[in-house]
Formats: C-alpha cells, sequence, structure tokens
C-alpha cells in the first residue's frame, strides 16, 4: 500500500470509473466514429451535388464539436483523476509501461482537436474540397487516437507472455510493442471499430430529429444514417467470438461464475449480460427500422434518445462484461484488483502487509488493546478490500457477512488467505496476503463492524469498562 | 401489416439496391424475431423443463464404483462425481464410511471435509453438516446433504442412491 | 406462399370481418401535441399486466400456498433453471405496472380525460388501480420470507384502523388473529383466482370505453381551431408507437430483473423480533405514513380511525370528480379540480418521502 486508499461510501471507487468511462466511451466512440461520419456525408454531398444537406450537416458537426471537444475531453480527463485515485499502483504501472503510447496518443489527439474546430469555423469559408480534407483529416487523427488507447485497454487483459517475463523487473517498457499489440489487440479494435461506426449513426440520428425545417433532406439523412447502424449488427457477432477465442480459458470460464448470492448454474453473468444485449440490440433494430425507415421524416428526439439510451445499456453491458473478465486482476496474471502484485505476496506474507508503507506503519504494531486490533483491522480493510467491496453499498461487506460470527468470518479470511487451487474464491478474488495477526484483525475489524455488541472486540471492550468500573468502586 | 410495409417499400426502393428492400427486411425482422424468441423462449423452456433434466441426472446414475478408494485412510476424505455433481466420501476414525452429494443446500456451492475438526464445512457462508449423517448442524443451510449408501467390496468403495 | 397467405386471411376475414376492424382502426386518430406522451402510460400498463398473467402463470407451476410456500419459491429462486429470472420479472413488472397505472391516472387527471363521456372511464380505472393494489398487496405476501411477513402484519394495519369494520375485516382477510400458513392460503386464493376475475372483465370494460370514446384532447388543444390541430391514424401509427414503447417497457422491465433480481430472505418466523426499517411497499407508503402521523397527534383509536377516514374521503372525491368537473370549459371548478389533483399528488409524494425518511 504505496498510497492512501480512496474511499467512496454506497457505490465504492469503482463505479466512479465505471460510471464517467460509460459516459466517455459512449462520447469517444462517437468521436472516432463520427469523424468518418462527417467526412464521408460531406463527400456523398459533394459528389451527389446535394446542397441541402450542407446546412444540417453544419449543425450536426456543431453539436459533434461541443459534445466530443468539451464532454468527449472532459470525461477523458475525468477517467485519469478516478484511476488514479481508485487505483494508483496500477494506474501507476501503466504509465511506466505505456508513457510513450500516451505520448503519442496527446499528438494525435491534438490534432484531432485541432482539426474539429477548424473543421466546424471553416464551413463555407474555404473552398469545399479542402474543407472536406480537414474532416478527413479529423478522421485519421481520431481513429489513431482509438488504436492507441486500445492497446491499453486490451493489454491490462492480456498482457501477453513476452511482457509479463520482465513484469516487475523494472525493464517493461522494453517489451511496449509486445505488449501492446497483445492477444486481443485486433478483435477489440475491430469490435471497437464496429462501436463507433454504430454510434456515429446513432448520434447523428439523435442530431437530425431536432431539425425539422427540410422534412424531405430530414428525412433523407435520417435515413442514410441508419445505414451506419448496419455493420455492426451484421459482423458484431463474428468479432464477438473471434474476441472470446483470444481470451484465456480460465477468463472465459469467469462469465460461467453464477453470483454468489444466487446459487442455480443458470444464473451466470454470461446469461444476464447476454440477455440484455440481445433485447438491447433487438430494439434498437426494431425502432430504427419502424421508425426511421418508414417515417423517417417523423422521427422525433424522443425516439433519438430513445435509442442512444438503448445504445448506453448495450454498450455499458458489454463493458461490463470486459471489466469482468479480468477478475481478479487489474493486468492480468500481475496485479490483483486491490493493486497488490502478484509477486510480492509471499513477501508480503512474510513481512507484514502494513508494516512497509508510511500510510499504515504506525497501526501494524503488536499492541493487543481492542482499539489497536480495530486500527489495524480497518487499515487491512482499506488497503486490500475497499477497491471492490464497500460497507454497506456495492458488493457490500456488511451483507456478504451478515449471519456470520467471528469464527465463521476468520474461516472465511483463513480460506482467502489459503487461496487453495479448488477455492471457490480464487476465481474472482485475490489472494488475501499478510502475517497471522493482520489477518485475524482483519477478521476481528469486520467481526465488530458486522455483529456490533456481539463481536469479540465488543465484548472485551465490555469486560474491560466492567473492570474498571469495579476499580473504580474501590 | 405485410400491406403496409410492402407498399412504403415500393415507394422508396431505390434502383440498384443489392438486396431488396423486402428481402432485406425479412432478414431484419427474422433477426429481431429470433433475438426475442430466444431471450424470452430459452429461460422459459428451461424454467419449464427443468424437473425434467432433474429427473433424467437422478436417472442416469444410480451407482458409482470407486476403485482402490478403500486405501482411504481413516480420518481421510475424498472427492469424486457423482453423475454430475460433485461428492465426498468419507472414511471416518471408528472404520465406518459415509458419502454425501457436496452440494450445500444453501446455495449450491461446494462443501468441504475438514479433518481437525471432523465436520463439513461450507466456506461461502459458513454452513455445517454432520459428518456422519450430512444433517444441517449450523449455519444458513435449510436441509441436509443428500446422503448415500455405502460399500465395500474387494478395495473398491460402492456408493449408490439411498 | 403469399397466395396462401392471401386465402387464408380472407377465409379469416369472411367470417371476422378483419377487414372492418382494420378500416376501423384505420379511420380513428389520436391526437398530437406536445403533451402526447402521457397517452402510451395506459398501453404500458396494459403491458405490464399482460406480463404480470404471463409470469403469473409460470411461477404458478411451482408455487406451493400453504406451509410449503416459503420452500417452493426457494426452489423456484435457487434450484429450478431461470426461477430467479421469472420471478424477478414477475416482482418487477407488478411494481412499473403500479408505477406506470398511477402516471397514467394522473396524466388522465390533469389533462382532464375524465371530463364527459368518459366519466366511466374514470370510475372503471379507479376500480382497476384499487384492485392492483391489493394484487400487489396480496403477491407480496406469498413467498412467506421475513420481509413479507412483516410487511404484510404492517399493512394490514391500514385496513385494521377502518371504524367498525375494520377490525372483523381484517381478521376475515387473514384468517386467524396472526399472519400465517391460512394468511398465505387465503391471499393465494384472492391473487390467482378472484382478483383476476374482477380485475379482466372491469379491464375489457375500461378498453372498450377508450376505444368507444378515443382519447381526449388537452383543453389547451381543444380550444384551437380545427385545422391546427394535428391527429395521427391509430393504425398504423399510433399503434407502432405504442408497440415501441411496449418494447422499451421490456427493455427495461429485463434490465431490473436480470441485474437487480428479487432477493429472498430468511423464513418468516413470527416469533422473532421484526427487522428494523421494516415497512410495507412503496405504493402504501403514503396510506401508511398517514395513518402514523395521526396516530402521533391524536393517540390511540381515534388517530388511527380519523386517518383513514380522511383517505377514504380524499378517494371518494378524487373518484366524483367528473362529477363536478364534468364541462369541457375552463371556468373555475376546473381551475378547483387542477388545484386538488395538485395537492393530492404533493400529500402522496411527500408522505412517502416522509414515511421513507423517518424508517
Amino acid at each position: 500500500m504505496n498510497y492512501p486508499v480512496w474511499d467512496v461510501p454506497i457505490i465504492g471507487s469503482g463505479w466512479v470509473i465505471g460510471i464517467i468511462a460509460i459516459l466517455h466511451t459512449l462520447i469517444s466512440q462517437f468521436a472516432v466514429g463520427g469523424g468518418l461520419y462527417l467526412a464521408l456525408a460531406e463527400h456523398k454531398a459533394l459528389k451527389d451535388g446535394r446542397d441541402d444537406w450542407f446546412p444540417m450537416l453544419r449543425r450536426h458537426s456543431k453539436f459533434f464539436l461541443i459534445l466530443t471537444g468539451v464532454f468527449g475531453a472532459v470525461s477523458g480527463v475525468g477517467i485519469w483523476f478516478a484511476i488514479g485515485l481508485a487505483n494508483p499502483e496500477s494506474t501507476s504501472t501503466l504509465i511506466h509501461n505505456f508513457v510513450f503510447g500516451w505520448a503519442m496518443e496527446w499528438v494525435f489527439f491534438i490534432i484531432e482537436l485541432t482539426a474539429a474546430a477548424v473543421y466546424y469555423y471553416t464551413w463555407g469559408k474555404i473552398p469545399n474540397k479542402l474543407h472536406n480534407q480537414v474532416g478527413w483529416l479529423y478522421a485519421v487523427s481520431s481513429f489513431l487516437t482509438l488504436v492507441i488507447i486500445n492497446g491499453i485497454l486490451t493489454f491490462m487483459l492480456t498482457p501477453g507472455d513476452a511482457w509479463i517475463e520482465v513484469a516487475g523487473t523494472g525493464a517493461e517498457s522494453s517489451r511496449f510493442w509486445q505488449a501492446f499489440f497483445n492477444p486481443t489487440y485486433f478483435p477489440s479494435l475491430f469490435l471497437r471499430i464496429l462501436v463507433c461506426i454504430s454510434l456515429a449513426g446513432i448520434w447523428a440520428l439523435l442530431s437530425y430529429s431536432r431539425m425539422n425545417e427540410d422534412p424531405q433532406t430530414k428525412a433523407e439523412m435520417i435515413t442514410w444514417s441508419s445505414k451506419w447502424l448496419i455493420p455492426s449488427f451484421v459482423l458484431m457477432p463474428f468479432f464477438f467470438a473471434w474476441y472470446l477465442a483470444s481470451v484465456p480459458e480460465v477468463n472465459r470460464q469467469l462469465l460461467q461464475l453464477g453470483i454468489s448470492t444466487i446459487g442455480s448454474g443458470a444464473f451466470t453473468q454470461v446469461t444476464r449480460i447476454a440477455l440484455i444485449v440481445v433485447m438491447t440490440t433487438a430494439t434498437i433494430v426494431g425502432i430504427v427500422y419502424f421508425f426511421v425507415r418508414m417515417a423517417p421524416e417523423d422521427f422525433s428526439f424522443g425516439h433519438g434518445v430513445a435509442v442512444l439510451l438503448l445504445a448506453a445499456v448495450a454498450t455499458s453491458a458489454t463493458e461490463y462484461a470486459r471489466e469482468m473478465l479480468r477478475k481478479p486482476y487489474t493486468i492480468a496474471r500481475h496485479m490483483y484488483s486491490n493493486g497488490i502484485r502478484q509477486a510480492s505476496v509471499a513477501r508480503l506474507n512474510e513481512e507484514g502487509y502494513l508494516t512497509k508503507s508510511h500510510w499504515t506503519r504506525r497501526v501494524a504494531g503488536d499492541a493487543q488493546t481492542p482499539e489497536a486490533i480495530l486500527a489495524k483491522g480497518e487499515a487491512m480493510f482499506r488497503g486490500q478490500c475497499l477497491a471492490c467491496h464497500t460497507e454497506t453499498g456495492y458488493r457490500a461487506m456488511k451483507k456478504y457477512l451478515k449471519g456470520r460470527n467471528n469464527e465463521s468470518i476468520a474461516n472465511l479470511m483463513k480460506t482467502l488467505r489459503d487461496y487453495k487451487p479448488d477455492s471457490p474464491y480464487r476465481a474472482y478474488m485475490p489472494q488475501l496476503v499478510g502475517k497471522p495477526d493482520e489477518i485475524a484483525a482483519l477478521a476481528d475489524y469486520l467481526d465488530y463492524r458486522v455483529n456490533g455488541k456481539e463481536s469479540r472486540l465488543a465484548q472485551l471492550m465490555k469486560t474491560r469498562e466492567e473492570g474498571e468500573k469495579v476499580v473504580e468502586a474501590r | 401489416m405485410n400491406k403496409a410495409i410492402s407498399r412504403i417499400n415500393g415507394a422508396d426502393a431505390g434502383a440498384g439496391d443489392l438486396m431488396s428492400r423486402r428481402t432485406f427486411a425479412q432478414i431484419l425482422f427474422t433477426g429481431v424475431g429470433l433475438c426475442y424468441a430466444g431471450a424470452i423462449g430459452y429461460p422459459i423452456y428451461r424454467y419449464l423443463a427443468s424437473p425434467i433434466e432433474r429427473a433424467k441426472e437422478t436417472t442416469a446414475v444410480s451407482e458409482v464404483t470407486l476403485p482402490d478408494a478403500a486405501k482411504l485412510e481413516p480420518g481421510a476424505a475424498m472427492m469424486f462425481k457423482f453423475g454430475t455433481k460433485p461428492a465426498l466420501l468419507i472414511h471416518h476414525q471408528d472404520g465406518t464410511w459415509s458419502a454425501m452429494e457436496a452440494v450445500c443446500t444453501h446455495l449450491a456451492c461446494t462443501v468441504q471435509y475438514q479433518a481437525e475438526e471432523n465436520r463439513i464445512y461450507c466456506a461461502c457462508h459458513g454452513g455445517v453438516y454432520d459428518v456422519k449423517t450430512g444433517a444441517a448442524i449450523a449455519g444458513p443451510p435449510p436441509k441436509g446433504l443428500k446422503a448415500f449408501n455405502v460399500k465395500v467390496q474387494d478395495g473398491a468403495v460402492i456408493v449408490s442412491k439411498a | 406462399m403469399a397466395k396462401l397467405i392471401a386465402s387464408i386471411y380472407g377465409w379469416v376475414d369472411e367470417r371476422l370481418g378483419l377487414e372492418e376492424l382494420l378500416k376501423f382502426a384505420k379511420k380513428k386518430t389520436v391526437p398530437v401535441h406536445k403533451h402526447s406522451f402521457w397517452y402510451y402510460w395506459g398501453g404500458i400498463s396494459l403491458f405490464f399486466f399482460i406480463v404480470q398473467a404471463f409470469t403469473g402463470v409460470l411461477l404458478l407451476v411451482y408455487y406451493r400456498p400453504g406451509p410449503d410456500a416459503y420452500e417452493s419459491v426457494r426452489q423456484i429462486t435457487y434450484e429450478i433453471h431461470f426461477g430467479w429470472l421469472i420471478r424477478s420479472a414477475h416482482s418487477w413488472s407488478a411494481n412499473l405496472m403500479v408505477a406506470s397505472v398511477f402516471i397514467h391516472m394522473f396524466s388522465v387527471y390533469f389533462m382532464k380525460a375524465y371530463r364527459a363521456p368518459r366519466e366511466f372511464g374514470w370510475w372503471s380505472g379507479m376500480l382497476l388501480l384499487i384492485i392492483t393494489l391489493l394484487f400487489g398487496f396480496s403477491g407480496y405476501l406469498l413467498p412467506m420470507d421475513e420481509l413479507a411477513y412483516f410487511a404484510t402484519k404492517v399493512g394490514l394495519e391500514i385496513p385494521n384502523a377502518l371504524p367498525l369494520i375494520g377490525e372483523p375485516m381484517t381478521n376475515l382477510f387473514r384468517g386467524g388473529l396472526e399472519v400465517g400458513e391460512l394468511t398465505v392460503q387465503r391471499f393465494f386464493a384472492l391473487h390467482v383466482v378472484v382478483m383476476p376475475a374482477l380485475f379482466l372483465p372491469i379491464l375489457v370494460f375500461h378498453l372498450w370505453l377508450v376505444q368507444k370514446h378515443g382519447n381526449a384532447t388537452i383543453p389547451s388543444e381543444a380550444a384551437k381551431p380545427k385545422s391546427e390541430q394535428k391527429s395521427i391514424p391509430f393504425f398504423p401509427n399510433f399503434l407502432m408507437n405504442d408497440l415501441a414503447m411496449w418494447l422499451i417497457a421490456l427493455n427495461v422491465m429485463a434490465l431490473c430483473a436480470s441485474l437487480f433480481p428479487w432477493d429472498l430472505g430468511e423464513p418468516a418466523d413470527p416469533l422473532k423480533p421484526a427487522p428494523t426499517g421494516i415497512h410495507p411497499e412503496w405504493y402504501f407508503m403514503s396510506a401508511f405514513q398517514v395513518l402514523k402521523i395521526m396516530g402521533n397527534i391524536f393517540p390511540g383509536a381515534l388517530g388511527e380511525g380519523l386517518g383513514i377516514t380522511i383517505f377514504t374521503l380524499g378517494l371518494i372525491l378524487w373518484t366524483l370528480i367528473p362529477l363536478y368537473d364534468g364541462k369541457s370549459e375552463n371556468g373555475r371548478r376546473a381551475r378547483n379540480a387542477t388545484y386538488f389533483g395538485l395537492l393530492a399528488l404533493g400529500i402522496l409524494v411527500v408522505t412517502t418521502i416522509w414515511g421513507y425518511a423517518v424508517l
């Protein structure tokens, strides 16, 4: 624990990242697909001599510029803030590896933003052809940002053997390209391209739904934009199968995992995610077909919002599945989701989890007063559990431990620390690390939080107080 | 409804489309329809078919022979598969044998034998079962583990349905 | 193939007159204005009711009322494949149905769609609302877990507070002095036989009235000249929109059911102390809280009796509103009716939030 811990009650720090990231994905993937959309739409309008398309394209590009340039960029920075606070250790590892990657992305990003602004402000002020070329410059540079970030995102799930070999040696960046073009790089890239293209169509639908001045042109542009959804629906299943095939078997099995609160085998993540994705996708197709193809001029803002929300649900479900696949790691086979490196488990068990850190050293002592144990247990909880569990909200510790007494909690901690090959927790939880007294303190702390007055520590405090009273009375 | 669609398709069918609008619409409809039918039909089918699956599972295997299992030390236990489900064979200190399904009756986690405490324990929520009968002793399990009959024959252990 | 379908259609059409129906549906129009959105909520409520009937029958396949109630729900949730999904879908669409029925009622109220000639639509709707709430109440007990048990126990305090008839009626519903196996048995009979038998004919009546009178135009729109009033044909345009709404409703429900599957608590144990913060379902929270407040002001049976009387009186006034504001003119009465509606909505919202705040 090299850094202090960020405690977000109820939703947990993970969901802070999650919420920002889902918003950001919806907008930034639009930024990538939308560049291609604007360039192609303008190209088509120029080729076919459709001057009536220009005013609408111009308004769409304004919407595009504001949405991607402001909200897209701000939410991107938001992700940096959130991941840096929620999981500094993983963020630091990523930066150490990919600083060059991010430098490249930064360059493309600057070009992208500049091109977007130039594109909007030069409508009708420079020759049409040149203007269209600015559009292409935007499309290419924004696509390149996707090319870069995709390497970093996929790296976290499948770092590849070459990188794992040097992980923790300090020479990680010597395997930059191997880590970058990792096993899931290409399937993921193609999946994301498809998503970008369909999001470009969906946002365009939303944008045009409010432009009612020229029903005829609106109808045409709505119809044309709806075609941007087709590649996704046709190709997505194939690319998805490719992606899943590239994911290591052990991760794929995670999707088969039932949620621990419900035992039946049918209640797996994959069923739940599949149900949501299949339904929302089918509904999008249905709505787009009926409203866009049959009466495009009547396509209203409400319809657009409905399609966008459904798309958001489908996107979040798949992104959730992707995050789910990575359990119990943030960087597979290297760093657990609570920031502990797999390689340092043995050392931490030997020397203690709390002893080395500046933030926790003061509670790491051997004092046996209930207060000292509580402080030590709390530090353990914050360091090793809080990354995924909250006390009362999401994946609540109090809910999972309800009905367990001190002994039962201690048993669970033992199971988590032993981390035997057949342990059911191995699939989705990191190994619990620390010296025996630290583990015991954690169990006592959890017992105290869950069972209150019934807990072992509370009983100890009570007897001590009564003892003091007796002393005072004398 | 068909009429309405074909009228509209007819009106805006552009020339030079690779696929006629009609075929495209039909494929689209079939696709969407199948998605919905699958997302709704499959869970319902599995739901209604559950008892059948269960009955098949239970009739499929009624006896499992574990060769060499008689060598198991007293006070030790082993896991084996009874049909599709994990099961637990225990050789008690007093020389008797017990076997039971190793699926916790609470939330279907796999239970384990703890020799040092001489109990069957479920790590998921702390359920405790009796080592001999499989009866639920402590924790959340609503009922005991399903016990099997055990017979030792020529060095092999034969586990059969009670 | 197309020929075969056409000839089958012709055969059926000759006997049932489908073309006439279609012609009627095409001729029928639905007004379009900036508040058109609210027209869909009746349809959404209907959709959730259909889901209820459908998933309800599926649950009936495995549910056993009486002493086995909890065990059978446990099996449905944990052992039967996708039982958790069916059960969650049933619970979620029940809640969503109550919510959409409320939205439907208030939108009808504020759009003044209860005015002549639609009074019977309003009254039949009120009956449907009451039966819907009773459906919710009786269904909530059926799993017989801790929460269901205590929520029903507290919930029964509401009818119990009725003056005179309250106590004997509640006992009759409960099938004893305490909630138990016999209560489950009774509630089960009510939930799957009696209430559907009451609900369905009223629903048919309600829908027939909607067909007969069509959608009401809001007063501000009706005041415009005829040429400025826009409308779309019921078939296929409005029906398409309606179906799209149903699809979205289905999606929302599937989302809730698969992301937040309904929990099953510990089995009900009358001897155990009630868990803290026990409360009835959200749609009874307002009534529950009003009783509590009145009970605090006037201790004893008086306060509770007064609370329930006020509530009943309010409900009667609410039901009789078409008689007060029945004409299509925007005079003093129309304004008063709107104020009354806002007051009712305000009280409902405030007491509900209050109820949750003091848990």
